[in-house]
């Protein structure tokens, strides 16, 4: 019976028509070979997982691909799967240096020979883990939802806590918002909402359940950032709805009808307002990396006739403009001073989400679109970066931006890498990208996080959500975030 | 048993000499003959069309990336072949031939193995019936909220777990008897002769196909007729769906009514023959995830928005089918349709890539591939240029109306868009008897002779709103007809569910009957509490 299965899949090989030589003969062509992730002239980490890719040609039965010398062959579906060793000895002699590309296709009258394109190995690695949550751009039912993270070293994904697996209304949970310390999985939390709700915080291997909920703070805490060194973090609390356009060329808009900021101490368990106020709505904290400035944006709340602020407000939703803000923090007094307008944006009729200090503390790096602060379901958002060292004007990352959404985006603990969650490849599912961004402010064309199948990202019905770098993996146990999130209760925080 | 009887049993009867009876009726195969030939009848014929949505509301590929959510569960592997196996419901004649041939094969072997006899052999029918018997208590719950690669899974085991036996069976006991024979070679039963016991088991063997199929009628009286609609849809034959649901006019439930609403949209005939059906709405019975009861409120929704033009209301429910029940082709089919419409080609080639992924939909992804990118060939595709001449004019937010949308946006809509849609709108006012709404949408037919519906609509309106004779002179001829039915249903007025069914008959498809007689809910139902959905998170 081995040995039956064992021919098998020996003639199943050979049948594949996987060619693994590069052609004696070939003609040149002008067109460019069409490849699936367009990995072209792009500017890798020198630590990253093989960059596998498939090529569509329709008129071509086998392909082969020679990467700077490692060959490598493909069937007629066009996939080719790199091996991983031979690809990091290759990154290893390429580091700093660029890796030429050339595509070969078997067709009718012989094979072909594309144009030449190039891969950029950077000298800085990027952080070894990307975690990130799988879930359909849906909204109100949560299954198979979870957070996840990936070793970008090579293709091993591993679970950090999924919901349920079949569809239980009981059981129907969602998780969000999962944020780490300073790029370490030391102390890390993440919320669930619905059933078993609370915000989970880890510490090393322990891990326990709060709830942030008083009557002088607005809501729970929403959109989180660690405080670089001390055990706090600084939370938005938000009333956010959900509402669907059904003709207009956004799909879905989140907004919130108010918004606050919070400050959760994590050994205390409490929690204290940083900024209460009803003519603003604030959110989207960000600490910089020295912990001594918050930074967040802000909206002017608009006047509004009527008693029914959500659907008054909901109906003016491409007014609400955000700008960025940031205040003063005393670690000592722990208290906050006068917020500072960092990016106005609102002025020129546009809006700005998600700031992001790099680790170094010279770039802000946020989105800009036409309104609001959900970004990610709009199609003008972009990334842009505002130098904090000098005057210069705030100005679009164009290299790695694209004509569909790019939000929700991270830096690498150097400084170096930027990932994000893009929905340029079909304008409905988000997807990791990663770009370089050089030593003189600028990012590189972006690549799509590589899986070993190539055809992966078009066949997968989920979002890729908030993607976050850290330099380990998650030390906390599913089955320790299991008996926390399904059999613990929250421990509700105290108001200071 | 003596020794001599063991050796005279074990001799094959029909080759006896004297023997009358044929070697193939006294071996089992007689029997299962007539039960295959039944079985192949009911699972293609009876239930084909239930098996052919059953099909479409699941998703079978062999590609890890599309199964591995299924692969996850308890018993994924399990749904897995069962899914496998429901493709050939593409084709009800074979997915039926296949579920005849398991069925038969496990009732045969079953048979050998328990080596019953004649007397005894109704009990290898047993685990066929129960099956039919569970498929027609399941009714809707066999796919909705529920996997579909359940169903074919009995049939399966029944079949691999008597063959397993059986080839025990075969290489360890010893030669058999001939079962239910005497030791003349004849065929006996209870002391009587063949024609006896052959009597006894084709009687046995209809009542074995009645039943379920009675049951089911009696339990889920819709589930046919629906189901029959359905796939009249996925076939564009609207004029069917229309004789369907005439042809169960008094089965009253809201999926029915929404699938007649489609047909009548795509016939032109929404105006005037929406109210030839009964609006009362039993409850379908069905179950959620968890077992507990469920109307299935939801079932229709993706199918009624897309088909009202209301594509982006579509793809909200659509999305939330496929998070709470993973892909189905019936959700995809949908993705794909809306995707186009949107102008979203990289969606759509990625929908089209994983529907090509299953095994029998290359004709719709042959049908649509084209599409991308090429929105005029959009405009020539009958349905689609439908969808798209009924979508709203200007932007409005869904949140705005009341669920479901293609009856809460048409019934409160604020802009009349084209006359498909104002159609809609007309037609969902009377539905929902907002008549000050109705009467908005109604002008665009003055000076003109109005579809039945909208003139029978308006005339419950001309004793509070007289002028609407002088703006409808038609009118003139509906009112004595009204004032005939008033005269008849004021006996009713006071117990509207009495008129709603002595009047049915006489008035069928008379909206001022529907006005005063349809539509009531039951008390249960307006107590009832709308099932809270979650707005917990955000992507």
């Amino acid at each position: 019976m081995i040995c039956f299965v064992a021919v098998a899949i020996a003639l199943l090989s050979a049948c594949s028509g996987r060619p693994t030589s590069l052609p004696a003969t070939f003609t040149e062509v002008a067109d460019s070979a069409c490849i699936y992730p367009d990995y072209r002239d792009v500017t890798i980490p020198p630590n990253i997982a093989p960059l596998n890719f498939m090529v569509v040609d329709d008129a071509a039965d086998a392909f082969v691909a020679d990467l700077g010398g490692l060959v490598c062959g493909a069937g007629s579906d066009g996939k080719m799967d790199i091996d991983t060793a031979a690809w990091r000895s290759l990154l290893t002699a390429q580091r700093g240096k660029d890796i030429e590309v050339r595509v070969y296709a078997r067709r009718g009258q012989g094979w072909v020979r594309h144009p030449a394109f190039r891969l950029s190995v950077a000298e800085e690695p990027i952080d070894s883990f990307l975690s990130y949550r799988l879930i359909e751009p849906g909204y109100e039912l949560y299954r198979q939802l979870g957070l996840y993270q990936r070793n970008l070293t090579n293709f091993t994904q591993t679970t950090i806590y999924e919901n349920n697996r079949s569809y239980d209304n009981d059981e129907n949970h969602c998780v969000n918002c999962h944020n780490y310390q300073n790029y370490d999985t030391e102390r890390m939390l993440f919320h669930v909402r619905a059933a078993h709700g609370g915000t989970v915080v880890t510490n090393g291997r322990e891990a326990h359940k709060i709830a942030i909920k008083h009557d002088s703070i607005l809501a729970a805490g929403v959109y989180p950032s660690w405080h670089p060194t001390q055990p706090l973090v600084a939370f938005s609390t938000n009333k956010t709805g959900q509402v669907f356009h059904l003709l207009y060329p956004e799909k879905i808009e989140v907004l919130d009808t108010e918004s606050d900021l919070i400050l959760y101490d994590a050994e205390r368990n409490q929690v204290s307002n940083i900024l209460r106020s009803t003519d603003a709505l604030e959110t989207f904290p960000c600490w910089t990396p020295d912990g001594t400035r918050l930074y967040y944006c802000s909206a002017k709340m608009p006047e509004l006739e009527g008693e029914n602020t959500e659907a008054l407000i909901t109906s003016r939703f491409d007014s609400l403009l955000y700008d960025i803000y940031s205040m003063p923090f005393d670690l000592a007094t722990r208290t906050f001073g006068e917020p500072r307008l960092e990016v106005d944006a609102s002025s020129q009729g546009m809006s700005c989400s998600v700031p992001r200090i790099s680790p170094d503390g010279h770039y802000l790096l946020y989105t800009y679109g036409r309104y609001g602060q959900f970004h990610i379901w709009h199609k003008s958002a972009d990334l842009w970066v505002k130098p904090l060292s000098n005057d210069l004007a705030p100005y679009p990352l164009t290299a790695a931006n694209s004509p569909d959404a790019d939000s929700y985006h991270s830096w690498s603990s150097n400084g170096r890498w930027i990932v994000f969650s893009s929905r340029r490849d079909d304008g409905n599912f988000t997807r990791p990208y990663i770009a370089y961004f050089d030593r003189q402010g600028q990012a590189r064309r972006a690549f799509l996080l590589p899986q070993r199948d190539p055809e992966y990202n078009q066949l997968l019905l989920k979002s890729f959500n908030v993607p976050e770098l850290t330099r380990s993996a998650v030390r906390v146990t599913i089955e320790e975030l299991n008996h926390v999130v399904r059999h613990t209760e929250a421990q509700v925080a105290a108001y200071k | 048993m003596s020794k001599q009887n063991r050796h005279q049993n074990h001799v094959i009867p029909g080759n006896q000499p004297g023997s009358h009876i044929p070697y193939f009726i006294v071996h089992n195969s007689y029997l299962i003959t007539i039960f295959f030939l039944l079985s192949w009848a009911w699972a293609s014929w009876w239930m084909g069309d239930v098996l052919r949505i059953a099909y479409e509301r699941s998703f079978f590929a062999t590609d890890v990336t599309l199964m591995h959510g299924l692969w996850q569960q308890s018993f994924g592997w399990l749904w897995f072949v069962g899914r496998a196996l429901l493709t050939l419901y593409r084709w009800p004649l074979l997915g039926g031939l296949l579920v005849a041939v398991l069925l038969a094969a496990g009732a045969g072997l079953l048979g050998y193995c328990l080596r019953l006899s004649w007397r005894w052999r109704w009990v290898q029918f047993l685990p066929a019936a129960a099956w039919m018997f569970w498929t027609a208590h399941e009714g809707i719950s066999l796919y909705y909220m529920h996997d579909a690669g359940r169903i074919l899974i009995a049939p399966l085991l029944i079949a691999v777990i008597s063959g397993l036996w059986a080839v025990v069976a075969k290489l360890t006991r010893r030669p058999a008897p001939a079962p239910g024979n005497s030791a003349s070679g004849k065929v006996e039963w209870g002391g009587r002769r063949f024609p006896f016991a052959l009597l006894f088991y084709s009687l046995f063997l209809l009542l074995l196909f009645i039943a379920p199929s009675l049951y089911l009628t009696h339990r889920h009286p819709y589930l046919r007729p629906l189901t029959r609609m359905e796939v009249q849809l996925l076939h564009h034959d609207y004029e069917g769906m229309s004789r369907t649901a005439h042809a169960h006019a008094e089965l009253s439930y809201r999926q029915m009514a929404g699938f007649y609403a489609i047909a009548l949209a795509r016939t032109g005939h929404l105006a005037d023959q929406l109210f030839d059906i009964k609006f009362d709405f039993e409850d379908i019975k069905g179950k959620s995830y968890f077992g507990t009861p469920n109307r299935c409120l939801d079932y229709h929704v993706v199918d009624c928005n897309y088909h009202a033009g209301l594509v982006r209301s579509a793809l909200h429910y659509a999305i939330l089918n496929l998070t709470s029940d993973g892909p189905s082709l019936h959700t995809l089919k949908y993705l794909t349709k809306i995707a186009l419409i949107e102008g979203d080609w990289e969606l759509a080639r990625k929908y089209l890539r994983i529907l090509g992924k299953a095994p029998f939909e290359g004709d719709f992804v042959r049908k649509y591939q084209p599409m991308v990118g090429h929105s005029e060939l959009l405009k020539a595709d009958a349905e689609l240029s439908a969808v798209i001449s009924s979508m709203p004019p200007v932007h409005v937010l869904e949140n705005m109306y009341p669920k479901p949308c293609f009856l809460g946006y048409y019934a409160g809509q604020r802009f009349l868009g084209s006359k498909e849609s104002q159609t809609w709108g007309a037609v969902a006012c009377l539905y929902s008897k907002r008549m000050n709404d109705f009467l908005r949408f109604a002008q665009q037919y003055a000076g003109t002779m109005p579809p039945r519906s909208i003139a029978e609509g308006l005339v419950t309106q001309v004793s509070k709103y007289p002028e609407l004779l002088k703006m409808f002179p038609q009118l003139n001829m509906e009112v004595n007809r009204y004032s005939l039915f008033l005269q008849e249903a004021e006996a009713y007025m006071q117990d509207p569910k009495g008129g709603s069914q002595a009047l049915f008959q006489k008035y069928q498809g008379y909206y001022p009957y529907y006005y005063f007689f349809g539509n009531l809910p039951s008390k249960e139902q307006q107590e009832e509490q709308v099932q809270q959905e979650f707005n917990a998170g955000v992507n």
